[in-house]
């Protein structure tokens, strides 16, 4: 009895906790940066399952070492190095051009109305327009080579920087054009100064969409003309040599990349915007 | 006998030329929803290069309004604004103008915003920079200079846009309620950094303020303004630097009080 009262009634709790030593900080910050991973484990792991059930799965399923054996082949000819850049290429130049475009036009739409007036229901009507919709007609016009590809890509990058950027040149704050005036600042200074960064933080969500966009569809024509180098291409040309490995590994790079992409992004993002009021 | 009474006399040598101010007869007025509201009627006022100018009225009282008549950023329907005899037509450099919130561009350092106010300037980078870095010790912020505006308190933020409207040596510096928004405590600071500030300066500076013990402390003339027109034209005999305690300005604060109420 008297030896029960000698122990706080928390001492049972404080000893379960000295049983279990927490784990060092290291190993709490390797899973911590490695949980994203531990899915993309489990899926190869249930697709390595499937592909050691039968042939007809193991066609379905490429088995993962044949998958490494094509990913040598296609690495060592440089034939992914080559077609991932064209895709690459294609993406960024149908981004910078179609993007150029929807900043300038969104900007011009929101500092005059007139602007707005004149292109505004065109291009509302434009958008509701799939891509996959401008293919026969772009088709005819230009082919199946480059310049449609690059026109399409162009127009999935156009929309969303025209909304973004047109949405935020017209934040711009009566206060803040009021010091301009008082400034005296030029037309110039005024839109690189004051309109230009009230309408960034739009403008970056927009390259986000447009950087999307933009890969999706690089892949999409890439798929649809078969025709040049890029993953689709590859990806086309590898579905009609049934060499599904080369398949998973395109699938694989597409995604990869873009993930990649959006990374670049956002540090660029978080670098332009620092100025902003964080937490 | 026409002579003014000025406590700065001695130094009458060293008292500026330019950045006196004409302001006859101006009415002003705004459209609301198609009907007519007059905010100023049969306004005139002098004002003498150099002179600190308080202006203290009720909200609403057209105060603001005639301090953005005088910047240019708005345009009487009568009557004239004269800055050493040339009419106002618009903003100009030699009138700088500080508002209520501090309106620092959140993009841009303090020091990339009081170089803003330099882009008219012929002077080379480096001269510029030199010229940026004295006005922020003028006001106290050495060491802020890389610092963006988030990153500031209300009343640093506040010294900053003082240092951008003195950037361009305005001859008439208009403050529009430039300590409102501070607390008790950052505002008698910047009273007294501000009276500093005009003494080293000797530029004309017009204040819009609520405050009238903060009128008193700056001011060598109160404006006491009623809804559209002004009431009465104080002068306030107390030498600067000022001493809050004297007490020449006590029956000042009566007399300005009693107005503010009767309007």
């Amino acid at each position: 009895m008297s030896l029960i009262a000698e122990f706080p009634p928390n001492f049972v709790h404080a000893d379960r906790i000295d049983d279990h030593d927490p784990p060092p900080a290291w190993l709490v910050a390797l899973v911590k940066r490695a949980r994203g991973l531990l899915l993309p484990v489990l899926l190869a792991g249930l697709w390595h399952w499937a592909s050691t059930i039968d042939a007809s799965t193991a066609y379905a399923f490429v088995p993962l070492d044949q998958i490494g054996d094509r990913l040598l082949l296609l690495l060592s000819s440089g034939e992914l190095a080559v077609n991932a850049g064209s895709s690459l290429g294609r993406a960024l130049t149908g981004l910078a051009l179609g993007g150029l475009s929807g900043i300038v036009l969104g900007s011009l739409m929101a500092g005059f109305p007139m602007v707005e007036r004149l292109f505004g229901p065109l291009l509302q009507a434009f958008r509701q327009v799939p891509l996959l919709g401008w293919l026969p007609l772009v088709g005819l016009w230009l082919g199946s080579g480059e310049g449609a590809k690059q026109l399409l890509v162009a127009v999935a990058a156009f929309h969303p920087l025209l909304l973004n950027s047109y949405e935020g040149f017209a934040q711009a704050e009566k206060k803040h054009l009021e010091v301009g005036r008082v400034l005296m600042l030029s037309r110039w200074r005024t839109f690189r100064f004051i309109l230009l960064p009230t309408a960034l933080p739009s403008i970056l969500t927009g390259i986000g969409q447009a950087l999307a966009f933009a890969w999706i569809s690089t892949i999409g024509v890439e798929l649809l003309f078969g025709t040049g180098a890029g993953l689709g291409s590859l990806m086309h040309t590898a579905q009609m040599a049934g060499d599904m490995g080369v398949v998973v590994l395109c699938v694989v790079a597409i995604g990869l990349m873009g993930y990649g992409l959006n990374l670049i992004l956002s540090l660029v993002r978080a670098r332009l915007l620092r100025w902003r009021v964080t937490g | 006998m026409n002579a003014i009474i000025d406590p700065r006399s001695v130094q009458a040598d060293s008292a500026p030329h330019t950045g006196g101010l004409a302001i006859r007869h101006v009415d002003k007025s705004f459209d609301i929803d198609g009907r007519k509201l007059s905010v100023l009627e049969d306004v005139s006022l002098t004002i003498a290069p150099g002179q600190f100018v308080s202006i203290v009225g009720a909200s609403g009282c057209g105060k603001s309004t005639l301090l953005r008549l005088i910047a240019g950023l708005e345009r009487q329907n009568r009557g004239d604004i004269l800055l050493d005899g040339v009419p106002v037509a618009g903003p100009g450099l030699d009138r700088g103008l500080i508002f209520q919130d501090h309106r620092l561009f959140p993009w841009l350092t303090v020091e990339q915003n009081v170089l803003l106010a330099l882009s008219n300037s012929d002077e080379a980078a480096a001269d510029k920079r030199v010229r940026v870095a004295s006005l922020l010790t003028l006001v106290g912020l050495d060491g802020f200079a890389q610092a963006f505006p988030h990153q500031l308190s209300g009343g640093m933020a506040q010294r900053a846009a003082i240092a951008r409207a003195l950037a361009p040596e305005p001859q008439v510096l208009l403050l529009d309620e430039p300590l409102g928004a501070l607390d008790a405590l950052t505002r008698l600071r910047l009273q007294s950094e501000l009276q500093r500030i005009w003494l080293t300066r000797r530029s004309t500076m017009i204040m819009v303020t609520h405050d009238v013990d903060e009128a008193l402390f700056l001011g060598d003339v109160i404006v006491v303004m009623q809804p559209g027109r002004i009431a009465r034209i104080l002068h306030v005999p107390a030498p600067h630097p000022r001493d809050r305690a004297d007490p020449s300005l006590a029956p000042l604060k009566a007399e300005i009080l009693s107005l503010l109420h009767a309007g």
